[in-house]
């Protein structure tokens, strides 16, 4: 694996693939990188806790492999599954060839499906990959439980095979949105970073990076708009994915600067819900976008 | 290069104490991690430090207040230079609840010594005594009245002592015993299942020289729904305000319940009700609550919960409200807010100390506008009406979403406020 010096050059080498992360995120990722292990990233929808993962995956040269979480998640799911079918059919063949066969004979690698977790493990390549897993949250107790020894030890258990553990760790990225409290013996396993919304210098840096074509003039004041936008008292403040979405549709529009029917037309990027539309449209005019 | 010839160790254990002082729960791999990270990319400047000890240290959002004062108390040339960072122009969080301002926001002064003293911790086993308070109700069991609480239990809340309030909470602790539950989408084996798990199956067929003779199924486990309290302390309030603290008391203590307290600002009480003393923890509740006997913004308090934090825990909850709807905020704001909770929650039930006299009817502007968005309109003004409430939150039980979502298509909301009083029943 690329090794890295310190923070700055993970800055450096995600700088590359156009992520731009802070010395904070920078340190994070480093650290996750250098000792193996699994970093928990937190903060508000929308502000680049999966694109972390893809960026770094990408700056890796590594596959991302990705485990969406949701309640009910299981071994079947999120770590391995006997192929049952091909073992009905392989007890079937012995049967009609008269052989007898054991236990070890169906529980072989042969019948065995990887899921995320497993693939991450077993993965071959020159680099380790990196193994989302991402919205920890939406996952129930059961699955952190099912998590431990994978996140402590880098390994998991097959009652059947035995231990698989991994030659070189996977970069293990956890995402969380808060909507549940993670349990302390999860936490205790991973290193913390809460992500925060980007300051103005740094999210038009981001919109520069992320929308080429958008004109100078148009980011400076949707920067300084979105920052007015997330002093409101909104329902769900707009985060930086909707802030990219939002100059990427004035872009589309051939915008090259901030007016008020621009914003009009375009508000549904940054408005989610209907009340938050209207808190917007009537604080137009404090924003200094007056009709 | 920082700490040139320190003893890494030695200085990490001095750092982590001095954090674990002053509230920040580091654990013994945080703090090997950290030593680890020292060894491994040695600091150069304060701000790599900071990130070195923050990312290795910190396990939760909420508790970094408290590493940055540390932080700049201990390496203070710079205070506040990475630290300030986080609180740059364009993070202003807006001015409601947003994360964790429940927990920082009040670290109160202590208000009020009027609340419960000595407890009383015996009950008899009673003669049983019926709950018949709503006797249409297919859910009116029998209800064990401890007979010296049987006759306090009529007994309005404002002309009670502190003692039987809380002997009263107790007795409500043990009434809850149905708790609603909600299916979750975890399954396990269960002979009533009508999906076949294969692995379950071909597990079971090892025994049959692998023939699969018995098909296992597994069903969708049931989990407990959450409960959400959220109960008024303002100033009209005043007299319910014990003997609804008791009542959260036993929400909490007997299953995953999250509650509030709230006047002009929505104080969480869950952790500190949850103590195992009754006495310690409505005395801990009480001085908690700042704002308690002051005005009352039901509406804007909603509307914060909903967009804070802790707004992801009322999706698909019962959300009880115990207030008597006067509101300084608007009909309109508290009737947007109602809608809003309303869309997200499960069942809404709101308990009105006035509504038990018997021509009541909801004139305060606010209470009528709030009506429209309630499932169930309850009186609670002595324990046995809250213990009608308790029958309510247990009743949630078992109404599938196919029934509920019929039920409100035959009464949409904004109908007839009137009809609603007292008891809307999923029947």
């Amino acid at each position: 694996m690329q090794e890295f010096a310190d923070a700055a050059a993970v800055q450096r080498c995600l700088d590359e693939v156009d992520y731009l992360v802070d010395e904070g995120l920078a340190t994070a990722l480093f650290f996750a990188l250098r000792l193996g292990q699994p970093l928990l990233l937190e903060g508000e929808p929308g502000v680049g806790k999966t694109a972390a993962a893809k960026a770094l995956a990408h700056a890796l040269g590594t596959p991302l492999i990705r485990l969406q979480c949701y309640e009910g998640l299981t071994v079947s799911e999120a770590l391995y599954e006997w192929n049952y079918q091909r073992q009905l059919l392989a007890i079937r063949l012995a049967e009609s060839h008269q052989e007898r066969l054991t236990d070890a004979d169906l529980f072989t690698e042969e019948f065995l499906h990887e899921r995320p977790i497993l693939r991450a493990i077993r993965y071959h390549g020159p680099v380790a990959p990196v193994l989302l897993i991402d919205e920890i949250d939406r996952a129930d107790d059961e699955f952190e439980a099912l998590l431990f020894e994978f996140l402590g030890e880098g390994s998991i258990t097959i009652p059947e095979l035995g231990t698989f553990t991994a030659t070189r760790r996977p970069v293990v990225i956890l995402t969380s949105n808060r909507s549940r409290e993670l349990h302390d013996a999860l936490r205790r396993r991973c290193l913390y970073h809460w992500i925060d919304f980007p300051e103005p210098a740094r999210a038009a840096e981001i919109l520069r990076r992320t929308v080429p074509t958008a004109s100078e003039p148009l980011i400076a004041s949707t920067t300084e708009f979105i920052g007015g936008v997330r002093r409101l008292d909104l329902d769900k403040a707009p985060g930086m994915a909707e802030t990219i979405d939002w100059v990427s549709a004035l872009s589309t529009l051939g915008a090259s600067g901030l007016v008020r029917s621009d914003i009009l037309r375009t508000l549904v990027s940054i408005a989610k819900t209907p009340d938050d539309r209207d808190t917007m449209t009537a604080s137009l005019d404090h924003l200094g976008y007056g009709g | 290069m920082m700490l040139r010839r320190t003893d890494r160790a030695a200085f990490a254990v001095a750092l982590v104490s001095r954090l674990r002082a002053h509230g920040v729960r580091v654990g013994t791999t945080g703090l090997a991690d950290f030593v680890r990270a020292l060894e491994a990319a040695p600091p150069d400047s304060r701000s790599s430090l900071y990130w070195t000890a923050r990312i290795t240290l910190v396990g939760r959002h909420s508790e970094l207040t408290a590493f940055d004062a540390v932080f700049a108390a201990v390496f203070d040339s710079a205070a506040g230079e990475p630290g300030s960072h986080r609180r740059s122009s364009l993070d202003t969080a807006p001015t409601r609840g947003r994360p964790d301002d429940s927990h920082a926001a009040w670290q109160g002064r202590s208000a009020g010594a009027d609340e419960p003293g000595s407890g009383l911790p015996w009950l008899t086993l009673p003669p049983a005594t019926g709950y018949s308070e709503d006797s249409d109700s297919p859910f009116a069991v029998p209800q064990r009245l401890p007979s010296e609480v049987a006759g306090l239990a009529d007994i309005p809340f404002e002309q009670l002592t502190a003692a039987e309030t809380e002997l009263l909470g107790r007795w409500i602790e043990t009434a809850l015993q149905v708790w609603p539950t909600r299916t979750s989408r975890r399954v396990a084996v269960g002979a009533s299942g009508h999906r076949i798990s294969i692995r379950e199956t071909i597990g079971r067929a090892r025994r049959t020289g692998w023939e699969p003779i018995h098909l296992v199924r597994v069903k969708p486990v049931e989990r407990p729904r959450r409960v959400v309290m959220l109960c008024d302390v303002s100033q009209s309030m005043q007299a319910q305000a014990a003997a609804y603290l008791h009542l959260m008391r036993a929400l909490v203590l007997v299953s995953d319940a999250e509650v509030f307290a709230f006047a002009t600002t929505a104080t969480r009480l869950t952790t500190v009700l949850a103590h195992r003393s009754a006495e310690v923890a409505i005395e801990q509740a009480t001085s908690k609550v700042v704002d308690r006997f002051g005005g009352t913004k039901i509406a804007t308090n909603i509307q914060g919960l909903l967009s804070s934090l802790h707004g992801g825990s009322m999706r698909g909850a019962v959300v009880i409200i115990g207030s008597d709807g006067w509101d300084s905020d608007s009909p309109a704001e508290l009737a947007a807010a109602m809608a809003r909770l309303r869309r997200r929650a499960y069942r809404v039930i709101w308990m009105n100390p006035r509504a038990a006299a018997p021509d009541y009817e909801p004139r305060v502007a606010t209470m009528a506008a709030a009506l429209p968005y309630c499932d169930a309109f309850l009186p609670a003004d002595t324990f046995r009406s809250l213990l009608g409430v308790v029958a309510e939150i247990g009743r949630t039980r078992g109404t599938s979403p196919e029934k509920r979502a019929r039920r409100e298509f035959s009464r949409p909301p904004g109908a007839d406020p009137g009809a609603l009083v007292r008891v809307a029943s999923p029947k």
